[in-house]
């Protein structure tokens, strides 16, 4: 059996290489330059829970707020006592960012971005979470949402 | 036992799968025949074989898998023929649980792979798992295998 098998193996390597050679287009044996692979880079994800304005503890020591709009756009209004983490979609949190929340010891992390699609602050309490950060949430609407909820603007960020 | 090894079920039943798994590789083997540059892309995905090895491979595999297709579906050679095809999917399962370990998206490869279609999860190994468990019933328990094995069998002198 297993003789047999080494059998098929080679004649079919035989015909392989044989037809590989006459073939128009066939492949180098050996591959000169490096394939182009393209495989998105693994992301860390985890469960998230969104967490309507309403129910945040704004102000307060036992909810974390972060603003993970851009750092522009958190200049010009962030929530009362938000701690303000730009996301970038194409830059993974840094261990650095996450020991960092983490140490405050917050009962949960509330996460707000800009509102949009995707959501900048889903993203990020999303890979939060991914980290090994529990408690974690998201304000759906985004920061429109928070403005409306705190008498800000009325929804305009 | 030996009444379970002897029993005369295994040799239909190892037919029907025969039959199946033998498509399946025919299936498999073709796009990969017809288009080893595509092929050759999929394996260095994986990112396991050296550099070297790529286009060999990509070469090479696809005629393996015809000739051991062929032979499960027409009965030549069974045990071998299951033998190899025993082999190709543990090193394909491997492949995938090292693919899958690193968290890599990506596409199988494993039958026309264009587009990004058919892309690997744990159901694919779940799937390629069941395909090894059939070809291991025919390795092991097709003892006189109805096809070109038996018919040569009773016509030799």
């Amino acid at each position: 059996m297993v003789r047999d098998a080494a059998i098929v193996v080679a004649a079919s390597a035989v015909i392989a290489l044989v037809v590989n050679a006459v073939r128009p287009g066939g492949l180098p044996l050996v591959a000169k330059e490096p394939y182009r692979i393209l495989v998105p880079c693994p992301e860390p994800g985890g469960e998230i829970v969104p967490l309507a304005p309403a129910d945040v503890r704004w102000g307060q020591a036992t909810d974390l707020v972060i603003d993970a709009r851009t750092a522009a756009e958190a200049a010009a209004w962030a929530a009362p006592g938000a701690r303000i983490v730009p996301f970038d979609f194409l830059d993974p949190v840094s261990h650095e960012v996450v020991a960092d929340l983490v140490a405050t010891r917050s009962d949960r992390v509330v996460v707000y971005g800009d509102g949009g699609r995707p959501d900048s602050g889903e993203e990020m309490a999303r890979e939060l979470s991914g980290h090994g950060v529990r408690h974690v949430h998201f304000v759906p609407g985004g920061v429109a949402a928070v403005r409306t909820h705190l008498g800000t603007g009325e929804g305009a960020p | 036992m030996n009444r379970i090894l002897t029993w005369r079920g295994h040799g239909w039943i190892a037919l029907a799968l025969r039959l199946y798994l033998g498509g399946v590789f025919l299936v498999a083997c073709w796009h990969k025949i017809l288009y080893p540059a595509t092929f050759a892309l999929d394996v260095a995905t994986y990112q396991i074989l050296p550099l070297g090895l790529v286009n060999l491979q990509a070469v090479v595999l696809p005629w393996v898998e015809l000739a051991a297709g062929l032979m499960l579906v027409v009965g030549l050679r069974t045990r071998a023929a299951a033998l190899l095809v025993n082999g190709m999917m543990v090193m394909f399962i491997v492949a995938l649980a090292v693919a899958l370990g690193r968290g890599l998206d990506m596409g199988c490869g494993c039958f026309a792979s264009e587009g990004g279609d058919d892309p690997i999860s744990w159901r694919t190994l779940v799937r390629d798992g069941t395909w090894l468990a059939m070809g291991l019933y025919v390795q092991f328990l097709d003892r006189r295998p109805l096809g070109l094995d038996r018919l040569l069998t009773r016509n030799a002198p």
